[in-house]
């Protein structure tokens, strides 16, 4: 029993870590339709100015500049760069998102050179403490993890419904067409939507690599792209979906993972690739996943 | 109707066209030329010391080469490799050289990647006599072909024991699964784990975790008890569901065999779990820098490191004397096991080197032979190896360490070098 709940609040807390990540997947997608394949160089980014600045500006300070840098940069990306290409070419948000890897690839080289073959502590005020919840005992920064992406999502969730960008997003993602006739700015509507996935990807950053893992390495950026999966399952345009689709990753890695002796069947090492397992189980039960709008284009 | 008229061929492009031409055939010829001086430089020619000569041999240098990763995962072991051979070459042209000759070592960048590996080798072999360096098992495996049809004595910095067999191959110290014999002949004398207990074995996919399963596996059984392995991946920093696999199936001890990020998750979720259970890692398991993490208390209360190397900061003169120089040379860089081991591989070419010369030869077989004949080579940096047996490892002894934040290179001896009990069972049954 103590496995079983250790395994569920991994997941969840692994979940909610990727659900930042993947809801500003679904942002970006919903305001460019463009797939951003820039959210691994991101994080990465955010972790790095994380690492370098908590000396100086500690903790919150760091986190402060780091989620602000990072928006800014993903903000300026889309501004100067993908906005500028595919023009009106019926294609051009295909273009932008292959124009994204190529971004990704210049930020990861230039941020793995950076940070060699070191581990970089961010220096979280949670260190190495636990808590004992019952039976079971769980990392405070694992706690944290859930309750700051809880807030940072309700937040965005209130962005979203609350806000004239939000219904310009929505409006957007609807019919870009339309939107832009009714007065939609677009291209302000999409800048801000890469700000504030940038932002996301940098506070994810930190709980990615936060105890219990041991610090921010060149290869962090990776585990963005096990968000993808999330994203997609849960349809590419839906908040919620992503929501649902990240705790659904999660879960199914932490589970996986916590039982990988008795899925031998499956072969060890199952649980790197139960993430993508689920993804296609989903989508052969519902093709434009589990919460997709009626007639969504997928890429 | 578009029409697109063929332009006149005017003065201009026809000089283009012939100067396109002049241009290719000098590639062409140069081409030649390369192949001709490679294929020369391997005939029987004599220099004027009459030493015979071969690849990477002239009159005045010998050249060496590396490969090695100094953009990839593996970066900050590869600087210290490069650095600590470049010291060696150094030292030895100061002595005045090899049979005569100053010593050069050309070092090649792959990023640990086996196309650019592949490459970087193609482009380095015809002018080189050896390779005291080659970083990444899945580089050395690509490469083994070529290595052992051109006879290029190589030092890989890998230890799995698919690499043994080759003559021109040749790994330092012991493989990984000696290691894990060892880890759990350590763990058995402490009295952390006795009959019929269970340890977890959480280890990296491929050849270096495949290997040191191998091992613990055997081991285990020996000794009667049984092993929970966890296989993971490089992107695995963070073990808390290996941890919670572990901690249910009720291991008395864990053996790691993966990178240092996943050694220092391991200690600080088990710990933090109250999990505390004896942890031994494979060498590679293990950095200085992991002393910087939150998990370092962890580290230094459960982490212990079998390895073939002594610790950097032991106090073996021939170590001390490596430790003093490299700082003076490379002041403020940090002096890891890659120091040690890339300054040993080096100091054994060179060893390799005299005696070839002695023999009257520095082609490259020759230089092959001399290594393998070999029996009790010691640098002084550790135990001593034996090379005249290609399918075994050059040493069976190793040495246990242990995290400690004062000293250099983040590690401490606990046990000097010995062979543990079954080793020579387990080479003798796998033949």
């Amino acid at each position: 029993m103590t496995g079983f709940l250790d395994s569920l609040f991994n997941g969840l807390a692994l979940g909610s870590v990727y659900a930042l990540i993947a809801l500003g997947f679904v942002t970006i997608f919903k305001a460019s339709g463009v797939l951003s394949f820039t959210h691994g160089s991101l994080l990465l980014l955010g972790g790095y100015l994380v690492a370098v600045l908590h000396d100086d500006l500690g903790f919150a300070g760091a986190l402060a500049v780091a989620v602000l840098v990072t928006a800014a940069v993903a903000g300026v990306l889309d501004r100067l760069v993908l906005q500028r290409v595919g023009g009106s070419d019926p294609h051009a948000a295909h273009i932008q998102t292959i124009v994204t890897i190529g971004i990704d690839i210049v930020l990861v080289t230039d941020l793995a050179r950076r940070i060699g073959g070191d581990l970089l502590p961010l220096g979280d005020p949670w260190g190495d403490a636990v808590t004992d919840l019952g039976p079971v005992t769980v990392a405070d920064s694992r706690v944290a993890a859930i309750l700051v992406s809880a807030v940072a999502i309700g937040g965005a969730f209130a962005l979203f419904r609350f806000t004239p960008w939000g219904l310009s997003l929505r409006a957007a993602a609807e019919d870009r067409e339309a939107a832009a006739l009714m007065g939609v700015r677009l291209t302000r509507v999409r800048t801000v939507a890469w700000c504030l996935a940038g932002g996301l990807a940098a506070l994810a950053a930190v709980f990615l690599v936060a105890f219990p893992a041991p610090g921010l390495e060149r290869t962090t950026g990776q585990i963005a792209l096990k968000a993808f999966p999330a994203a997609i399952l849960g349809g590419m345009t839906s908040p919620v979906g992503a929501l649902v689709g990240s705790m659904l990753i999660g879960l199914t890695e932490a589970f996986v993972a916590g039982y990988q002796s008795d899925l031998h069947v499956l072969g060890e090492g199952f649980g790197d690739v139960a993430p993508y397992a689920v993804m296609v189980l989903v989508l052969l039960v519902r093709p434009a996943g589990l919460f997709a709008a009626k007639g969504a284009a997928r890429v | 109707m578009n029409v697109t008229h063929p332009r006149p061929r005017t003065a201009r492009t026809a000089a283009r066209t012939a100067a396109l031409a002049a241009a290719l055939a000098a590639v062409l010829l140069a081409g030649t030329a390369c192949s001709s001086k490679a294929d020369g430089g391997s005939t029987d020619d004599a220099a004027a010391d009459g030493v015979k000569s071969g690849p990477g041999i002239s009159d005045k240098t010998i050249r060496l080469g590396a490969l090695t990763d100094l953009t990839g995962p593996y970066a900050t072991l590869g600087k210290s490799i490069v650095q600590a051979q470049q010291m060696w070459a150094d030292e030895t042209n100061a002595a005045g050289g090899i049979c005569g000759r100053e010593v050069e070592i050309v070092v090649k960048d792959h990023g640990y990647d086996v196309q650019k590996a592949v490459t970087a080798y193609a482009d380095i072999a015809p002018d080189v006599v050896a390779l005291p360096q080659v970083i990444g098992s899945p580089v050395v495996a690509a490469l083994l072909d070529d290595i052992e049809r051109d006879h290029m004595l190589t030092f890989p910095q890998a230890w799995a024991a698919s690499l043994l067999g080759r003559d021109s191959v040749q790994v330092l110290g012991t493989t990984y699964d000696l290691d894990m014999i060892a880890a759990v002949d350590f763990l058995t004398r402490a009295k952390k784990i006795a009959k019929g207990d269970t340890i977890g074995h959480v280890y990296f996919e491929g050849d270096y975790g495949a290997n040191a399963l191998e091992g613990s596996e055997w081991a285990a059984e020996q000794a009667g008890m049984k092993v929970a392995g966890q296989k993971i991946k490089a992107t695995d920093t963070d073990l808390t569901a290996q941890v919670s696999a572990l901690s249910k199936a009720g291991v008395k001890a864990i053996l790691i065999s993966a990178g240092p990020a996943q050694t220092a998750s391991l200690a600080g979720v088990a710990a933090a779990r109250g999990l505390k259970v004896p942890i031994v890692s494979s060498a590679p398991g293990y950095a200085p820098q992991l002393l910087k993490t939150p998990a370092a208390a962890a580290l230094e209360a459960m982490v212990h490191v079998v390895s073939a190397a002594p610790a950097v900061s032991s106090d073996l003169p021939g170590v001390k004397r490596m430790v003093a120089s490299y700082q003076k040379a490379y002041p403020g860089e940090p002096v890891d096991s890659g120091v040690l081991s890339g300054y040993n591989a080096a100091q054994l070419t060179g060893a390799d080197l005299k005696k070839a010369c002695e023999g009257g030869s520095l082609a490259r077989q020759d230089v092959v032979k001399a290594h393998r004949s070999q029996k009790n080579a010691d640098t002084g940096l550790g135990t001593p190896q034996d090379f005249t047996l290609v399918t075994a490892p050059a040493s069976r002894s190793t040495y246990v360490l242990k995290p400690d934040a004062k000293a250099v290179g983040g590690l401490v001896g606990v046990e000097e070098a010995h062979k543990a009990p079954g080793v020579d069972a387990y080479m003798a049954g796998r033949g």
